[in-house]
């Protein structure tokens, strides 16, 4: 005997059919977006390459190069900018030159006064070696630090952060 | 600081500190002079720009005046504007032999920098960037 199926049921069928796949086709795509952060690529791509081997740093900050493009709107361009770049033990740090007092820039050990210090020209605002900024000079905060690596034997250079060795 | 309204806004509450304003100065004569002219201006351009960076927090960079005819009328009122702001400084940064009252000048190299190799023009621009600084060092411990 064939087994019936009656209109009811088929009809039952096709509308759970028809209605899984639209739940499907909503579910689907939010999930992925929801998952997405995992399979994001790290920012490793974003570190910038520069032409000083790991191995010359020294505990002697000095200034290291490196260019990356910039967009302001409409226009590209290619920016150069520095850091200090420094051995401490095992690590290597990379200093922000920019002075968080007002922007100048700033350099190591140019004020014969502070040998061991960064001087800020501008209104005479000194940094000890790790960033911070000596108290009582017009600097009210430390110098921010760069992401550092090394690629190949190169020294690499990331994103910018707040100083964590102050 | 450069003539922003972000910079200009942080440049009303420091103006102790920033003390010094910087205006680039050329001429844009549409004579024989007009390649000439234009060099200097886009050298003017270059070393205002590192200026800018190296000292960001004690100078305002004003937009590029320029003149004809070697008339300083519209530069003068403007330093004299600059002095009623608060500047303590006033630096006239060009090519030309202009003397201005109440203001120093710093007079650039004319290097022609359309027959040159970038690297070499990098090379020369830096070098004029930092008499320039010393320039304005020694105006500052005066």
């Amino acid at each position: 005997m064939s087994q019936k199926v009656t209109r009811r049921q088929f009809l039952n069928y096709s509308l759970m059919g028809v209605g899984s796949f639209m739940v499907a086709g909503m579910v689907l795509p939010m999930g992925r977006f929801a998952v997405d952060p995992l399979f994001q690529s790290d920012a490793e791509g974003s570190m910038i390459q520069t032409s000083i081997s790991a191995d010359d740093i020294t505990e002697e900050p000095t200034q290291v190069d490196f260019s990356f493009i910039q967009q302001d709107g409409w226009y590209e361009s290619e920016v150069t900018d520095f850091a200090w770049v420094y051995r401490d033990g095992d690590e290597i740090i990379a200093l922000s030159p920019v002075c968080k007092h007002l922007g100048c820039t700033v350099s190591w050990a140019t004020d014969d006064a502070n040998p061991e210090r960064f001087y800020c020209p501008c209104h005479n605002g000194l940094y000890e070696k790790n960033g911070n900024n000596v108290p009582g000079t017009p600097p009210t905060g430390p110098l921010d630090q760069y992401e550092v690596g090394v690629s190949d034997g190169y020294l690499t250079i990331g994103q910018i952060f707040p100083n964590e060795l102050v | 600081m450069l003539y922003n309204q972000n910079d200009l806004k942080i440049l009303k509450d420091e103006i102790e500190f920033v003390d010094t304003a910087v205006i680039p100065f050329a001429s844009s004569d549409m004579t024989v002079h007009a390649p000439l002219n234009s060099s200097n201006i886009e050298m003017l351009h270059l070393v205002s720009i590192q200026l800018e960076k190296q000292f960001k927090g004690r100078l305002l960079i004003t937009p590029m005046m320029t003149t004809v005819d070697e008339n300083i009328s519209v530069l003068a009122s403007y330093v004299k504007q600059l002095r009623t702001y608060g500047f303590k400084n006033i630096v006239v940064l060009t090519h030309l032999k202009a003397e201005i009252d109440d203001a120093h000048r710093i007079k650039l190299n004319e290097i022609p920098l359309e027959n040159m190799s970038n690297e070499m023009k990098i090379e020369m621009i830096n070098d004029e960037v930092k008499t320039v600084m010393k320039s304005v060092i020694s105006i500052w411990n005066k």
